[in-house]
């Protein structure tokens, strides 16, 4: 398995094994480099989410454990997993905003308790403005607002917002494009490339959207019975000879005929 | 034919080793959440804030319903035993009964199971939600402690209220009973609270604070926990609810057995 990416690995999953009623994840081994764009395929209910959660210690594995910058996440204790919480960010599939606190209260929750402490209310405030205009929010507008009052495009931009007003150096995004519209796909796809370079992070993606995950990433991999299948460049990954892998890019090649052919004309 | 009669034999006895065996997984369960709750106090990370408005959410809100429970028991309470009380029993014995009955049971008995509904329904409800809309998640990933700021608030503001709910629907319960006597039997203010008196022990007021204490412990953590283990989207959030239900009135029930043996010897 060529399994070794160009840079440092700054997130490594070594032998994650996961069973809750039947066995999800069978041992996954796999690595992602400081700075790169890497996408993560997987049919659904493989195990995707399960995955991601145990990098940040939300799910607890079986058998394993994940490396981030250095730390294990498992084994190091209290003081390294509040750090890797700290240097990594988490976006959730449907947003997971906080039903009880507006959009201000929600995205400063992004930032560590001590730094918000720190902080006077304004400069804390300034942050998180700075955060809802960087995921091309009017701040303004939404601030007040109740996570039940916003439209789902809007709850997912929050969420963002959440995860970078820390200024993380890993974020973690989990798909972040489902259940969205074709415009508002691409207008979040282009929201990652621009956040990944602009905060200089690290983004690993789990993504139903093969194309675009295909078109962003520097490196792929794709999750298959409870062990990554595949692991390589974008362009190996369409050239792989895996009958599965093949697959599922046909099936990528289709859907984004469906896409074409019911987008409303007028709409880019 | 030995077979054939002993599988329901079997049958039974692997239910009821499945049984035990949740009931230890629960109490296991619970036990690390109370530690878990324990642990953030000692370390100062409840804020006075959330606990407070739990107090005005679980004990406010609920003051009504625990007081129009507490009335209605009070009523039927007296009249029941004013029915019972002719011939050779003084009327003034009635006295004694509501109150001994209103202490002793029906008001921390009632007004637990108004909270069950009330209360722990809903705390179930509203942690489930969370779980499978992955804010505590969220929480977690963020670097706060969902146990300082969801669970301990809502157990501290069980505790601290309850007696107090208790306290109150003890009281309403004796007043109402006592007018209702008045009223059906006849039976004056003063030959009531002469009755009351003749049968009254201090300790039946410890006892029935004590109840409240133990109901007002149980009721919110016994929700937050199941709430916290909900899975499987809104039907697992409305299962969870009802089997939060059920786990919670035969608690009250349960502990409201075990008390005469311990404290009224
Ligand atoms: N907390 C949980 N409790 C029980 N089962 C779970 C839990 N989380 C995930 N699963 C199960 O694990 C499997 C993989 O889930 P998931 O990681 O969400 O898949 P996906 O690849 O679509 O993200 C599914 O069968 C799911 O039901
Ligand atoms: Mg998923």
């Amino acid at each position: 398995m060529s399994d070794q990416g160009g840079s440092e690995p700054i997130i490594q999953y070594c032998g994650i094994h996961k069973a809750f009623d039947v066995p999800v994840l069978r041992g996954v081994d796999l690595s992602v480099g400081e700075g790169e764009m890497f996408a993560l395929f997987g049919p659904s209910g493989t195990g995707k989410s399960v995955l991601l959660k145990t990098t940040m210690g939300l799910i607890q594995p079986d058998q394993g454990d994940v490396r981030v910058a250095g730390e294990s996440v498992f084994y190091g204790g209290p003081k390294a997993l509040s750090a890797i919480r700290k240097l990594a960010g988490y976006v959730f599939q449907n947003a997971a905003l906080f039903d009880s606190l507006n959009v201000l209260d929600n995205v400063l929750m992004g930032l560590p308790e001590d730094e918000l402490y720190a902080l006077s209310r304004s400069e804390a405030a300034r942050k998180a403005w700075n955060a809802l205009e960087l995921v091309n929010l009017d701040p303004e507008l939404v601030f007040a607002k109740l996570p039940a009052e916003l439209s789902g495009g809007m709850k997912k931009r929050v969420g963002i917002a959440r995860a970078i007003v820390g200024r993380p150096r890993i974020l973690l995004w989990d798909e972040p494009t489902t259940g969205l519209d074709p415009v508002n796909t691409a207008a979040v796809e282009r929201l990652i490339m621009r956040l990944s370079r602009e905060l200089e992070t690290t983004s690993l993606i789990v993504t139903h959207d093969i194309e675009g995950g295909l078109a962003m990433c520097d490196r792929v991999a794709m999750l298959e019975g409870g062990r990554i299948r595949f692991s390589g460049s974008p362009s190996q990954f369409r050239a792989s000879p895996d009958p599965v892998v093949q697959a599922f890019v046909d099936r990528a090649a289709a859907e984004a005929q469906l896409d074409l052919a019911g987008e409303p004309s007028g709409v880019s | 034919m030995a077979e054939v009669l002993a599988r329901p034999v079997v049958g039974s006895l692997r239910g009821l080793g499945r049984a035990a065996t949740l009931v230890a997984e629960h109490a296991g369960a619970i036990g690390q959440l109370s530690w878990s709750i324990i642990v953030t106090l000692v370390r100062g990370r409840v804020a006075w804030r959330d606990i407070v408005q739990q107090m005005y959410v679980i004990g406010f809100q609920s003051l009504p319903i625990a007081l129009v429970t507490a009335s209605l028991a009070g009523i039927v309470t007296s009249q029941q035993g004013g029915y019972q009380f002719t011939g050779s029993v003084p009327l003034y014995v009635l006295g004694s009964v509501v109150v001994e009955s209103m202490i002793l049971e029906m008001g921390p008995v009632l007004t637990a199971i108004v909270l069950v509904g009330r209360v722990g329904a809903r705390i179930t409800a509203e942690l489930g939600t969370m779980v499978v809309t992955e804010q505590i998640d969220a929480y977690q990933s963020l670097g706060r402690d969902s146990i300082a700021i969801l669970v301990a608030p809502r157990v501290v503001a069980g505790i601290i209220v309850m007696p107090l709910l208790v306290g109150l629907a003890d009281a309403d319960g004796i007043l109402v009973g006592m007018f209702a006597a008045k009223l059906t039997t006849g039976l004056g203010y003063e030959s009531f609270l002469y009755g009351a008196r003749l049968f009254w022990h201090s300790w039946d007021l410890v006892y029935s604070l004590t109840k409240a204490l133990a109901f007002g412990l149980a009721i919110p953590l016994i929700s937050c926990h199941m709430g916290l283990r909900t899975g499987g989207g809104a039907a697992g959030v409305g299962r969870q609810t009802t089997a939060s239900v059920m786990f919670m009135t035969l608690t009250v029930l349960i502990l409201d057995a075990l008390f005469p043996p311990l404290m009224l010897q």
